[in-house]
């Protein structure tokens, strides 16, 4: 009772003081794993006609809130002089939304991670094909996690951060883990290579105006093509002067840099733009959908 | 932290109130009976010929929603890869699903799972075959691409939404023969997927997609109130542009169409030009 006195009157769990906090977060996380491990269950004995009735009413009363949080207004100063104008009564939720949002994330995460492993493990006991491979990760995965766990509780100051640990973990992580990510990256550029070629090939009308449309855009963005154009063609930089006769005025539009310009900001971005569009009201569809449970799909 | 809210722009809450209505009163219309046209998207028509191609070979079909977080775009990917799975169920064709994302990873797995129940053919169904590889970009990359590559993959679907990591699996893909469909709404992958693929569907095509597989009068109808609304921004953008051009881009219309705060700016102004 002294503690949640306590939790009242300092608002947040972590201004308790130590011992209380550490109970109090260990009752807390238990009581939300003896929830999930009971409520699964009880799902799983419902009929599914009963089951679909949960969960497309938990369904919308989540897109509910979120919709009545956006569309609801902020500011009530005019009635509630001390409110504050840019939130609703609703608002203050969202955080511990996502926070929910991201322990079944970190739950999922759980689940991949043991089924990656039990494939692993079966795949290296069966002596399946390519086992080898399954006994390479598997032993990254222990090596790489334990030294992990480790480090975490070393920064933490609850274990001590010993030379040892510290080049280990230095080993695996900076030098390899990220060195190997550095060449998985480096390898698009090959891979951008071969793509270009063969969508670059001139097979039709279409793909010569790709074609040709990428060079002037290439050289265009480089110092190459500012070169060509104002210092080996001569042409004049910078915008026209006023009043300008029409040749006057192409002189100062036809150089390299210009052209590429006009062509991604005239020609790229409005057709990304309307993909956008198309994307975003796509998104939306979907999610009424959703929100509505009409969506059958994996529902 | 703060949060967007309606009341910042009103007129934008009235396009998404806007966009809602004609997606639902579609739906209804559809579930009514009324009888609705969906054009021929190219793409889609190639799955079939994808998986005919990979049960001839006897070579397994990859399906990868990416890095895809769980939600709309996720849901949708997933919604492809189960119609994708009952196909292939028919032909007990091998199948692998890899994820990135552990939450989708779990989704999966029940899709999937449905998807050969559906089909008639529990049996098929193999939970190893449902792999999340890693939710780190290029440890996930280099897990798919070494997979494609040993496993000689016949079909790749990706659907979903991609990062960098993109040209790596359509590549890998390209290298070992295998017919490639890929689906996204990340506009700066897209160029990559149509280089690299055989089949590219690009941006809304994505959500399209579900309704142009199922039929489904429901997801019909939510297209057309897509279409719709697309309408409904291609007229704004032409109004803006007549209304720019006539009256100036300072003119209250103009801040009401393309500024936050427009709504309250224009309303002003049209209650001061009233009192005068």
């Amino acid at each position: 009772m002294h503690m949640l006195t306590n939790l009242m009157a300092q608002q947040t769990i972590w201004q308790l003081p130590e011992g209380s906090r550490v109970l109090l977060a260990t009752l807390i996380v238990l009581g939300a794993f003896v929830l999930i491990l009971g409520l699964v269950p009880v799902l799983q004995t419902l009929p599914p006609r009963g089951r679909r009735a949960i969960i497309v009413t938990v369904t919308f009363l989540a897109g509910l809130f979120f919709a009545a949080e956006f569309f609801l207004p902020v500011d009530w100063t005019a009635i509630f002089p001390k409110d504050d104008p840019k939130r609703n009564f609703l608002t203050p939720a969202i955080q511990p939304a996502q926070n929910v949002l991201q322990i079944i994330g970190a739950l999922a995460l759980g689940l991949g991670t043991f089924g990656l492993v039990r494939l692993h493990l079966r795949n290296a006991v069966q002596r399946r094909a390519q086992w080898g491979y399954s006994i390479v990760l598997l032993v990254s995965f222990v090596v790489m996690a334990t030294l992990s766990i480790l480090n975490t509780l070393a920064e933490k100051e609850i274990v001590e951060r010993g030379p040892v640990l510290k080049r280990a973990f230095s080993i695996l992580f900076d030098y390899t883990l990220v060195q190997l990510d550095a060449a998985m990256f480096s390898l698009i550029a090959f891979y951008i290579f071969s793509a270009a070629y063969r969508a670059f090939r001139i097979r039709s009308i279409e793909a010569s105006i790709l074609m040709f449309t990428a060079m002037l855009v290439m050289i265009g963005v480089v110092p190459l093509g500012a070169f060509i154009s104002y210092t080996l063609l001569g042409l004049p930089e910078g915008a026209s002067p006023e009043g300008a006769n029409f040749l006057t005025q192409l002189e100062h539009s036809i150089g390299l840099p210009k052209i590429a310009d006009w062509v991604l900001t005239q020609l790229n971005a409005p057709a990304q733009r309307a993909i956008e569009f198309g994307v975003g009201i796509g998104g939306l569809a979907m999610a009424i959908r959703l929100w509505l449970s009409l969506e059958r799909g994996v529902t | 932290m703060s949060y967007q809210h309606a009341q910042d722009n009103w007129f934008a809450a009235i396009v998404i109130g806007f966009i809602a209505l004609a997606v639902l009163v579609n739906i209804i219309r559809a579930r009514m009976g009324a009888q609705l046209y969906i054009r021929r998207i190219p793409g889609l028509d190639a799955i079939d010929e994808a998986i005919g191609r990979s049960t001839e070979l006897g070579r397994p079909v990859t399906m990868i929603p990416g890095m895809t977080a769980f939600g709309v775009v996720a849901v949708q990917a997933l919604t492809i890869f189960k119609y994708i799975t009952k196909q292939i169920a028919r032909f007990a064709t091998p199948m692998r699903l890899l994820s990135g994302d552990p939450t989708v990873f779990a989704v999966a797995q029940e899709a999937i799972y449905d998807a050969y129940n559906e089909a008639g053919r529990p049996d098929l169904y193999d939970a190893d075959n449902i792999r999340f590889l890693s939710d780190r970009q290029f440890a996930f990359a280099s897990g798919v691409a070494g997979l494609i590559q040993r496993e000689r993959v016949a079909a790749s679907f990706m659907f979903g939404e991609f990062f960098a990591e993109s040209l790596i699996f359509a590549e890998t893909g390209n290298m070992v023969g295998a017919i490639q469909i890929a689906g996204t709404v990340s506009f700066t992958q897209v160029p990559f997927f149509v280089a690299a693929c055989d089949y590219t569907i690009i941006g809304e095509e994505f959500y399209a997609t579900s309704a142009y597989l199922s039929r489904e009068p429901v997801l019909l109808g939510s297209l057309v109130g897509q279409d719709i609304a697309k309408l409904l921004f291609a007229l704004t953008t032409l109004g803006g542009v007549v209304a720019a051009t006539i009256a100036g881009t300072d003119a209250p219309i103009i801040k009401l169409l393309g500024q936050p705060g427009g709504w309250d700016a224009f309303w002003s102004s049209v209650l001061k030009g009233g009192g005068q």
